[in-house]
C-alpha cells in the first residue's frame, strides 16, 4: 500500500493534469460541435505551440508565458483559414469521415515539417523556476505544474465567459445547437464557425505553451496526446464541453493514481479501456445529450 | 454487343494481371523483386481495407494495426506455439477477426466520428501493449520469425510474390462477390444513407460488423504472409498509424467504389513510397508528402481516379448513362409518360 504522501501528492498531479486535459479536450469538443469534425491536428498544433515556446526561449531567451502574445493570435488566424480554406470545402455528405483524413492530413504536414525544421531530437525548455517546487501537506507540486493549470483554469473560464456571456458566444452556442435555425435569426453562420475553430485553435496554442514548461517535446509526441484526448471527449459525449470537462478530470486522476502500481506506460492504457467500455455499454457517452447518439 | 467500355474494362484487367504474374521474371535485381512484393503486400490490405471504407463508407485510420496484429500472432504461433508456418498464418487470423467483434461492437454502436477514433485508439493501445510486454512479444527488441522455406533469397521472393498475388485474388473475388449480393447492397445502403437503410429494415449494425470482421480477417492473412515473407517485427513499424494512412490513401487514389481502386492505388503510392525511400532516405519529407498527397486527394479527388479514367471514357461514348443519379426526376416522368404511351 503506497504511503499517504504519495497518495495525497497522486491526486494533486492528477488533478492538475486532468485540467490541462480539459482545456485541450475543451477545444475537440468546439470542433465537433460546430462541423461534426474529428479534429485529429489539435495535439499536433499543441506539440507546434510547444515548439515555437521552446525556440522562442532558446533563441531570444523569452519566457514562455510571453510567447503565447504571439502564438495565440497566430493560433486563431490558423483555425479560422483550416475552417474556410479546408474543412467547408468537403461535400457535407461526407464530412465527418473527410474531414477526419483531412485534419489527419493536416496532423502529418506539421509532423514531418516539425521534424525536417527542428529535427527529431528531444528538446526541453530549462527555465529559471522550472525544478522549483511547493510543499503541501507533504506532497511536492512542481511550481511550472501550478502555473500550467492555472493556464488551462484562465483559459477555460475565458472560454465559459465567451460562451455564456457574449453575443459572439450566443451566436456561437446557436450556430452548434441549429445552424439553420441560426442562420434564420441572421447569425453569420460560416464566419461564427470560422471563429469557433479559431477559439478552438487558440486553446492548442495555450495548451501547447503550458506543456513546454515542464515536457519534453519531440515532433512524433501528438500521438500521446490525441489518443487520450479522443478518449476524453468520446467519454464525456462528443458535443458536450461540461461533460468532456469531468471525464478529462477524471480520467487524469486515474491515471495519475494507476501509475503508482502500474507504472507510467502501463497507466496510460485506462483512458483506451474508458473509451472501449463507453461505446460498448453507453455510446452516447455520460454527459452527451442528443447530438452524441448519432455519431 | 458489349459496349465500349466494357471491353476496354475487360481488355485493361487482362493486362494488368499479365503484367503482375509476368513480374517476377522481368524484375532485373532481387530488390526490385522484394519491392513488388510490398506493393502487392499493400494491394492486398488496401483491397482488405475496402471492404470497409468502400461498402458501409466508414473509414478506419487502424487497419495498419489489425494487420500488425496478424503478423505477431502469426509470428508467435510459429515460434511460442511451435505451428508450422501456414497453420499458423489461417489460426492467426483466425484469432485476429476474433478479436474483431468486440472492437467492431464498441466501434459501430454509433455512426462514423466514434469508428474513426476507435480505429486510431486500437494502433496506438497495441503499439502500447506490444511495445511494453516484451517477454512474451520480443517489446522493441523484435521478433524473428524463422523462414517457412528453405529458399534463396529470390527464390524466397519470388515464392512470396505470388502467394500474395493468390491472396490479392482471393480478396478481389470476395470484395466481387459481396458487391453483387444482397449483403453488399444492405452495405451500400449504410454508405448512402444508414437512417434510411435502418428504417427499410437493413440490420445495419450486423451488416457493418460483419463486413468488419471480413476486412480484418483479410487483414491478418496479408499481416500474417508479411511476417513470414519479412521474418522480422517491430512494433513501431508493426502498429503504426502511419500504415493505416497509407491503406487510406491508396484506396481514396484508386476509387473506393472500384473492385481495382485499391490496386490501383497500391500501385501508385507503393511505387512511389518505395521510390521516395530510394531517393530521399527516411526524413521527415516522406510524412509531408504524405500529408500533402492525402489533402489533395481528400479535396479535390475524393472519388479516385478509377472514377476520372471512367467518366473520361463515357465522354466518347455518349447515351450510356447508367447512375440513376444522373436522371433528373423531370426526366424520369418523361420517361414513365413515354411508355404509358408506348404501351396503350
Amino acid at each position: 500500500m503506497p504511503s499517504g504522501a504519495l497518495l495525497f501528492q497522486s491526486v494533486i498531479l492528477g488533478l492538475l493534469l486532468g485540467g490541462l486535459y480539459a482545456l485541450l479536450a475543451s477545444g475537440l469538443t468546439l470542433y465537433f460541435g460546430i462541423m461534426r469534425v474529428v479534429m485529429i491536428a489539435h495535439s499536433a498544433f499543441l506539440i507546434l505551440a510547444a515548439y515555437l515556446a521552446w525556440w522562442l526561449h532558446e533563441n531570444i531567451g523569452l519566457d514562455p508565458l510571453l510567447s503565447m502574445i504571439g502564438t495565440v493570435p497566430l493560433f486563431f488566424g490558423a483555425g479560422l483559414l483550416l475552417q474556410r480554406g479546408l474543412l467547408s470545402r468537403l461535400r457535407p455528405a461526407t464530412l465527418t469521415m473527410m474531414s477526419v483524413l483531412l485534419t489527419f492530413a493536416v496532423a502529418l504536414l506539421v509532423e514531418g515539417l516539425l521534424g525536417y525544421a527542428f529535427s527529431g531530437t528531444q528538446r526541453r525548455i530549462n527555465l529559471g523556476y522550472g525544478s522549483a517546487g511547493l510543499d503541501l501537506f507533504g506532497a511536492r507540486i512542481a511550481v511550472v505544474k501550478l502555473i500550467a493549470f492555472g493556464l488551462a483554469v484562465v483559459a477555460l473560464g475565458t472560454l465559459w465567459l465567451l460562451m455564456k456571456r457574449t453575443r459572439f458566444g450566443w451566436a456561437l452556442r446557436a450556430t452548434i445547437q441549429h445552424r439553420d435555425a441560426a442562420r434564420l435569426l441572421g447569425i453569420d453562420t460560416e464566419r461564427v464557425a470560422g471563429y469557433g475553430f479559431g477559439l478552438g485553435l487558440a486553446t492548442a496554442a495555450i495548451g501547447g505553451t503550458a506543456l513546454s514548461l515542464d515536457t519534453t517535446i519531440y515532433p512524433s509526441l501528438h500521438w500521446h496526446w490525441i489518443g487520450p484526448l479522443m478518449a476524453i471527449i468520446v467519454v464525456g459525449g462528443l458535443g458536450s464541453v461540461p461533460g468532456a470537462a469531468i471525464a478529462a478530470l477524471l480520467l487524469g486522476l486515474a491515471q495519475s493514481l494507476l501509475q503508482i502500481p502500474m507504472g507510467t506506460t502501463w497507466a496510460q492504457t485506462i483512458f483506451y479501456l474508458a473509451l472501449f467500455v463507453t461505446l460498448a455499454f453507453r455510446p452516447q457517452g455520460f454527459f452527451g445529450g442528443r447530438l452524441a447518439q448519432r455519431f | 454487343m458489349p459496349s465500349v467500355s466494357r471491353v476496354l474494362k475487360i481488355a485493361a484487367i487482362v493486362l494488368v494481371a499479365a503484367a503482375i504474374l509476368a513480374f517476377p521474371s522481368l524484375a532485373p535485381n532481387p530488390y526490385v523483386l522484394s519491392a513488388g512484393v510490398l506493393v502487392l503486400n499493400y494491394a492486398v490490405l488496401a483491397t482488405s481495407w475496402n471492404f470497409v471504407g468502400g461498402f458501409t463508407g466508414y473509414i478506419s485510420l487502424g487497419h495498419g494495426a489489425l494487420a500488425g496484429l496478424g503478423g505477431y500472432a502469426t509470428g508467435l504461433l510459429v515460434v511460442k506455439g511451435g505451428l508450422p508456418a501456414f497453420a499458423a498464418l489461417l489460426v492467426g487470423a483466425a484469432l485476429v477477426a476474433a478479436v474483431a467483434v468486440p472492437v467492431g461492437f464498441a466501434a459501430l454502436r454509433v455512426r462514423g466520428a466514434s469508428f474513426v477514433i476507435v480505429s486510431i485508439a486500437l494502433v496506438l493501445i497495441l503499439l502500447l501493449v506490444f511495445q511494453s510486454w516484451a517477454s512474451f512479444t520480443g517489446g522493441s527488441r523484435g521478433l524473428v520469425v524463422p523462414r517457412p522455406f528453405d529458399l534463396s533469397r529470390p527464390e524466397h521472393h519470388r515464392v512470396f510474390y505470388y502467394l500474395f498475388a493468390g491472396l490479392l485474388a482471393v480478396a478481389l473475388l470476395v470484395w466481387w462477390l459481396i458487391d453483387r449480393s444482397v449483403f453488399g447492397l444492405g452495405l451500400k445502403s449504410i454508405r448512402e444513407d444508414e437512417d434510411k437503410a435502418e428504417a427499410l429494415g437493413t440490420a445495419t449494425f450486423a451488416y457493418k460488423l460483419m463486413v468488419f470482421v471480413v476486412s480484418a480477417g483479410f487483414t491478418a492473412l496479408a499481416g500474417g504472409l508479411y511476417a513470414l515473407w519479412f521474418g522480422d517485427l517491430d512494433p513501431v513499424f508493426q502498429f503504426s498509424i502511419l500504415t493505416g494512412s497509407y491503406l487510406v490513401l491508396m484506396a481514396l487514389l484508386g476509387g473506393v467504389r472500384q473492385l481495382f481502386g485499391p490496386l490501383t492505388g497500391a500501385i501508385i503510392v507503393g511505387v512511389a513510397l518505395e521510390y521516395f525511400k530510394v531517393e530521399y532516405g527516411d526524413t521527415p519529407l516522406h510524412l509531408v508528402a504524405t500529408g500533402l498527397l492525402l489533402a489533395l486527394v481528400v479535396l479535390f479527388m475524393p472519388d479516385g481516379v478509377l472514377p476520372a479514367i471512367g467518366d473520361l471514357i463515357r465522354r466518347f461514348t455518349p447515351g450510356d448513362r447508367t447512375s440513376i443519379r444522373e436522371v433528373s426526376a423531370a426526366e424520369l416522368r418523361d420517361q414513365r409518360l413515354q411508355n404509358a404511351g408506348g404501351t396503350r
